[in-house]
């Protein structure tokens, strides 16, 4: 039997090259995003790809014959129903068999997408229509599913499959229509692609120009991108160690503290204002980095969430603040909702491989003031700040991490017992707060956990009570007077790959690390419907008697644990992880502090008037001044003289000589003097009075001279700042116009090319009866009189009919101009050169606007006028 | 020269008064007369198919009595009524013997004559067909020793019936490649019927009275003038891109041949003379490639044959009306008419 070909090779070679692989391309790409939030696909993105190539290619070449799509879907259905019957029986092992299924399953979809799209190239008229639909789709609940919608994700997840459309659209029609006997056929493919990319090209960088200045943000945002894939990375990283000791992937530990692993790096050091009311006895606290309020059933991961209701994360990039201004964030503290027993505490935090960019204080943070580290100290510390916290009175890390059986502790607990005891009823600010912290998956699973707690908590009524019976329950013994729960850093995996490992962690192993006991403890408050969080960060310990409210962080204090919400005393601290007892007996060194961060009463950043090396004073213009924590802008111009005879005078280059300062140069000046401290600005001040107020000449300790390059970019860092605040419901707007413009485009697209066929007609040059012909053509076309399978004469005498035109006149006349070698006569010419107008014009005037509007505008009569008949139509 | 040109003149002039001529008897049907017009002045034979009593006959006749013969007299029309009992020597004639003489002397048959209307040509025995269509093709006759040559100006209209096709041969498409032109006549339009129905008495008239518009020594002229019709390069590459496309069309079985092509050429130029028009358009490629082409092509089945050959014109009138305007680079290009 001869199989009939559909396609010849040339056409299938175009196929291939100009719709295949554009496709394989695009799904390299989307399958590489997808793995990045995937975890089932393995991170195989460049495998998975193969497969939907292969599938691709196979499908395109088959069906270029004869072949029918439902046997030869049906037998392949057969072929895979085969294989996986096979694979079945060879895999030994329930781990094994599982990991294949998957991946086996993974593998048909991809090649029945790839064969599907083959086969759709091939034969359907409206696949690409429908297949670009569906990438969209795709795309958007790709992108709806990932943690945070930023501008450049919903770009970089929607330009390329955009882009991607309009091209196959186009390319597979170009190809659908192509004539396969023309010799120079490739000749012509990309003369259109090319001329349709430019047209592409042209129209971007017009939209791009036009909205240059929104543009400009997300540009910047997409200098950002960058550093998001390599958080991509480390996450990799991190899930595929974790997955091997079979522990919870915990993702942004990675980012705190270099890796999971036990290590003895010192991260940083802190120095705690914070003390009991005594007044002398240091209070530690654990310290914040992040919280993760979400957590993902299929790859057992908690995660951070943008979509946090009241979000009070104060999380400034520290490395962009300059150096001794502020920022601060007051909606943080109106976010935690916490009125009662709450007050301001001031840390300082010296960074050692702390990232430049990472705030870290003890919840929950709202300022930052990036601070100088003392020369004598630079070597030992990057970088330090100064952060404030609106901190709750009954935190205390003594009593989250072990009390130990401390009579002054075990007292300051009751205490604190007592105070939250007056919360009698779980509550929160409104029902989405509420809806969103005390979420928890639904399946039998989780329901073992809900018996549980209920079981533990049975006999506590007030939400306190319940918090501390979970709290007993891992700290309880069993029938052998033995630890039910242990601490474990490798708590060993289930049985099952797909089994869920708190179940396992709470009624089968009992051994794990932080994140097992905070999950579980999560778990077991929220099916109690009590609000909580997971909060990953570092635990405090206090080891020196030496230096107290001086905290010293390594990397084995990465640590998660539980905040529970109680209405009017906000979010508090409760770490359920029992003891280690291994770590807690090996204290750490500490080093010696540096030397206390003086307060600092006065920042003046401006530039160099004159200087005066005798008195040693400076005049300098202020451009900006922070006084008390305040910022102040000047309203004009306004000038200080400043007292530098003791101050320490530092460029990048190390400490300078007054004298090197000259006029121009720009300066920060700082002030710790102590006259200052009593001279507290007023709610009303502007920089003016504040100026006025101050002792001339005000004693400066620090300048700080800045080199040009700093300057600039420092500036550079301003812009930025300003343009950071990303709006991007004004970015979506943009999207949606550049759409919408797009859409305008398409549709007016008849009437351009008919402007411009019109525009040629009026030319006067040797082809002027063609270009009459075209225009008239087209003009006829669009009206919905198409010439189609008729021959001139024909067509000609059929629109005389309708509008009683001369027509066939000028066709005939056209018709012995193209092809006749005779010589016009001057009458002939004549009428060729005044059959156009009179002609339109009538037309137009035997057709009703409304018609002529909208059949004009129809882009189907368009396509139909530049289509080429098939030769098996 | 210019008196050939004055005289192409006043004969294009008297085709259309032939054309009206005839149609005052076959109403209605003015493609059909331009058709066998075409046949006639490209030098080669025409097959009209359709039911009996379309006026298929009516035609022919009409045809022969508005051509005035070389003597004055109209042009000699012959008709051959084809059964399947006829035999060879029926048409061409046979050698008898002449008692005066002692010797045996040819006796023309009926093909000796400048029309022939070979009706139902399809209920003779293929000898018999073979016999026509070798003589239509060789434009003489051979018998024993000698050679008798047909007359100048020899046209035949042959015609088979589509209904009743028991005990027919059915020609060969190897000998229906001998006919330039197949036509289907078909029923007139409505108004058209009522009409010759109003005024039947007069068809029989007109008939009877019918004027002899050309003389055989014009058609004889046209038909010389006709090869030298200007056709355009674009035009013979449109030709050759038809009969190409017919031989790699998936549902022609058969495709056209080069002679089919050749022959397409010569009825182009003569259907633009038909047309009072001494250079090929578009129009006459349109109008012609069915009529000419599509019996010699074998289809896959009846839907293949409605739509294969309108496909493949309407993707070349598409390429040619989009052409360009160019100046003719044409070698066979004769200075104007």
């Amino acid at each position: 039997m001869k199989i009939g070909r559909v396609h010849s090779w040339k056409k299938v070679l175009a196929q291939l090259l100009l719709l295949a692989l554009p496709t394989v391309i695009l799904f390299f790409y989307l399958l590489w995003n997808l793995n990045r939030f995937y975890t089932i696909l393995e991170n195989e993105w460049l495998k998975q790809g193969c497969y939907f190539m292969v599938g691709i290619v196979i499908a395109t070449v088959f069906y270029a014959w004869r072949f029918r799509f439902i046997t030869t879907v049906a037998l392949l259905v057969l072929i895979y129903f085969g294989i996986y019957h096979y694979v079945g029986s060879i895999t030994v092992g329930e781990f094994d068999a599982f990991y294949l299924s998957v991946q086996f399953i993974v593998f048909i979809f991809l090649f029945s997408a790839g064969w599907l799209a083959g086969f759709g190239f091939s034969r359907s008229k409206y696949f690409t229509i429908f297949w670009s639909v569906l990438l969209l789709t795709v795309q958007i609940v790709v992108v709806s599913k990932t943690s945070d919608i930023k501008v450049n994700a919903l770009i970089s997840a929607f330009a390329p499959v955009l882009a991607y459309s309009f091209y196959i659209i186009y390319t597979a029609e170009l190809i659908r229509n192509m004539n396969e006997d023309e010799t120079r056929f490739s000749c012509f493919i990309i003369k259109r692609i090319t001329g349709f990319l430019l047209v592409m090209l042209v129209m971007f960088l017009v939209i791009f120009n036009f909205f240059k200045s929104d543009f400009k943000a997300i540009e910047k945002e997409w200098g950002n991108a960058q550093a998001n894939y390599d958080k991509g990375n480390d996450k990799k990283e991190n899930m595929n160690q974790t997955d091997a000791h079979g522990n919870m992937s915990n993702k942004d530990q990675t980012k705190l503290s270099g890796s999971l692993s036990k290590d003895k790096q010192l991260v940083f050091v802190a120095k705690l204002d914070n003390y009991f009311d005594d007044g002398k006895t240091p209070n530690p606290l654990y310290f914040t980095s992040c919280y993760y309020t979400k957590f993902d059933t299929l790859t057992q991961t908690f995660e951070r969430d943008s979509l946090m209701p009241y979000n009070d994360l104060f999380e400034p990039d520290v490395s962009r603040i300059p150096l001794y201004f502020a920022k601060s964030d007051s909606v943080v503290i109106k976010n935690t909702f916490a009125t009662k027993n709450r007050k301001v505490v001031i840390a300082d935090v010296y960074k050692v491989i702390l990232p430049p960019s990472k705030y870290m204080a003890p919840s929950t943070g709202f300022f930052c003031q990036p601070m100088s580290v003392p020369r004598e100290y630079k070597e030992q510390y990057k970088s330090s700040y100064r952060a404030k916290m609106w901190v709750s009175e009954l935190n205390s890390a003594y009593f989250v991490y072990n009390p130990a059986g401390n009579v002054q502790l075990e007292k300051f607990q009751e205490l604190r017992f007592q105070k939250l005891r007056e919360v009698k009823k779980i509550a929160g600010p409104d029902k989405k707060f509420m809806d969103y912290y005390t979420f928890m998956p639904r399946n039998a699973e989780y329901k073992k956990i809900t018996e549980l707690a209920r079981k533990v908590t049975a006999n506590s009524p007030l939400p306190i009570d319940k918090m501390i019976a979970i709290r007993d329950y891992f700290l309880s013994k069993d029938e052998y007077k033995q630890p039910l729960f242990k601490y474990s850093d490798n708590p060993g995996i289930p049985g099952l790959p797909s089994a869920n490992k708190l179940t396992y962690f709470l009624f089968e192993n009992r051994k794990g690390y932080c994140a097992y006991f905070a999950g579980a403890t999560l778990f077991m408050l929220r099916s109690l419907g009590i609000p909580s969080r997971v909060v990953a960060g570092y635990l405090t310990v206090d080891r020196s008697s030496k230096n107290p409210g001086w905290y010293w962080f390594y990397a084995n204090q990465a640590h998660a644990w539980v905040q529970v919400y109680f209405q009017d005393y906000g979010w508090i601290d409760f770490d359920t992880t029992v003891p280690d007892v291994n770590t807690q007996q090996a204290t750490q060194p500490d080093g010696t502090p540096p030397s206390n961060m003086p307060q600092t009463y006065l920042v003046a950043d401006g530039e160099v008037i004159n200087v005066d090396t005798t008195k040693k004073q400076i005049q300098m213009s202020v451009e900006k001044l922070l006084y008390h924590d305040k910022d102040f802008l000047p309203s004009g111009k306004r000038e200080i003289l400043t007292d530098v005879s003791i101050a320490t005078i530092t460029a990048d280059t190390g400490a300078v000589k007054l004298s090197s300062l000259k006029k121009g140069m720009h300066i920060t000046a700082v002030s710790f003097a102590e006259i200052l401290k009593n001279i507290l600005p007023d709610k009303k001040d502007n920089l003016e009075a504040v100026v006025n107020r101050l002792p001339l000449p005000v004693p400066i300790d620090e300048v700080k001279v800045m080199s040009k390059e700093e300057l600039q970019k420092r500036n550079k860092k301003k812009e930025e700042a300003v343009g950071e605040p990303i709006d991007w419901i004004k970015a979506g707007w943009v999207v949606l116009l550049v759409i919408a413009m797009l859409v305008v485009l398409l549709f007016l697209s008849p009437w351009f090319i008919w402007q411009f066929l019109n525009a040629k007609a009026g030319s006067v040059n040797s082809q002027k009866a063609y270009n009459s012909y075209r225009a008239s053509l087209y003009y006829l076309n669009q009206l919905g009189y198409s010439r189609d399978n008729k021959g001139p004469q024909e067509y000609a005498y059929s629109i005389d009919l309708k509008f009683g035109s001369e027509f066939s006149q000028f066709s005939s006349l056209y018709q012995k101009v193209k092809y006749s070698s005779q010589p016009l006569s001057e009458s002939d010419i004549s009428t060729i050169n005044e059959f156009y107008k009179p002609f339109i014009k009538l037309v137009r005037g035997k057709t009703k606007w409304t018609i002529r509007f909208s059949k004009f505008l129809n882009i189907y009569n368009t396509i139909h006028y530049f289509s080429h008949p098939k030769l098996n139509s | 020269m210019e008196e050939q040109n004055v005289q192409l003149e006043q004969t294009l002039g008297n085709i259309q008064k032939l054309v009206d001529n005839v149609e005052t008897v076959i109403r209605g049907k003015r493609m059909q007369i331009q058709y066998v017009l075409t046949a006639l002045l490209a030098k080669g034979h025409i097959l009209m198919e359709d039911n009996p009593g379309t006026g298929k006959t009516v035609m022919a006749k009409t045809l022969a009595k508005s051509i005035a013969g070389i003597q004055g007299g109209e042009a000699s029309f012959k008709r051959i009524q084809f059964t399947p009992d006829l035999l060879p020597m029926d048409l061409i004639g046979s050698h008898i013997f002449d008692d005066v003489k002692k010797e045996f002397v040819f006796k023309k048959g009926p093909l000796f004559c400048n029309l022939l209307l070979a009706d139902e040509i399809n209920r003779a025995s293929p000898k018999v067909q073979s016999a026509l269509l070798e003589c239509m093709a060789e434009h003489q006759i051979t018998m024993g020793e000698t050679t008798y040559p047909l007359e100048k100006l020899f046209f035949t209209i042959a015609t088979q019936n589509p209904v009743e096709m028991e005990g027919t041969y059915p020609l060969p498409a190897a000998q229906l490649d001998r006919f330039f032109i197949k036509i289907y006549f078909g029923y007139v339009d409505e108004d058209t019927e009522l009409n010759i129905y109003k005024d039947y008495l007069g068809i029989q008239n007109n008939l009877d009275t019918i004027k002899q518009v050309l003389t055989m020594n014009e058609i004889l002229f046209l038909q010389q003038q006709t090869e030298k019709v200007f056709i355009h390069d674009e035009i013979i590459t449109g030709v050759r891109n038809i009969v190409r496309d017919t031989r790699k069309h998936p549902d022609i079985v058969l495709g056209a041949s080069t002679r089919s092509g050749i022959t397409f050429l010569k009825c182009l130029k003569a259907f633009a003379l038909v047309n009072g028009r001494t250079f090929v358009t578009e129009d006459d490629l349109n109008q012609l490639t069915s009529a000419v082409l599509e019996h010699r092509m074998i289809f896959r089945n009846k839907e293949a044959k409605q739509k294969a050959l309108a496909g493949i014109l309407s993707k070349e009138l598409d390429r040619l009306s989009r052409l360009k305007i160019t100046t003719n680079a044409n070698t066979y290009a004769q200075s104007p008419l």
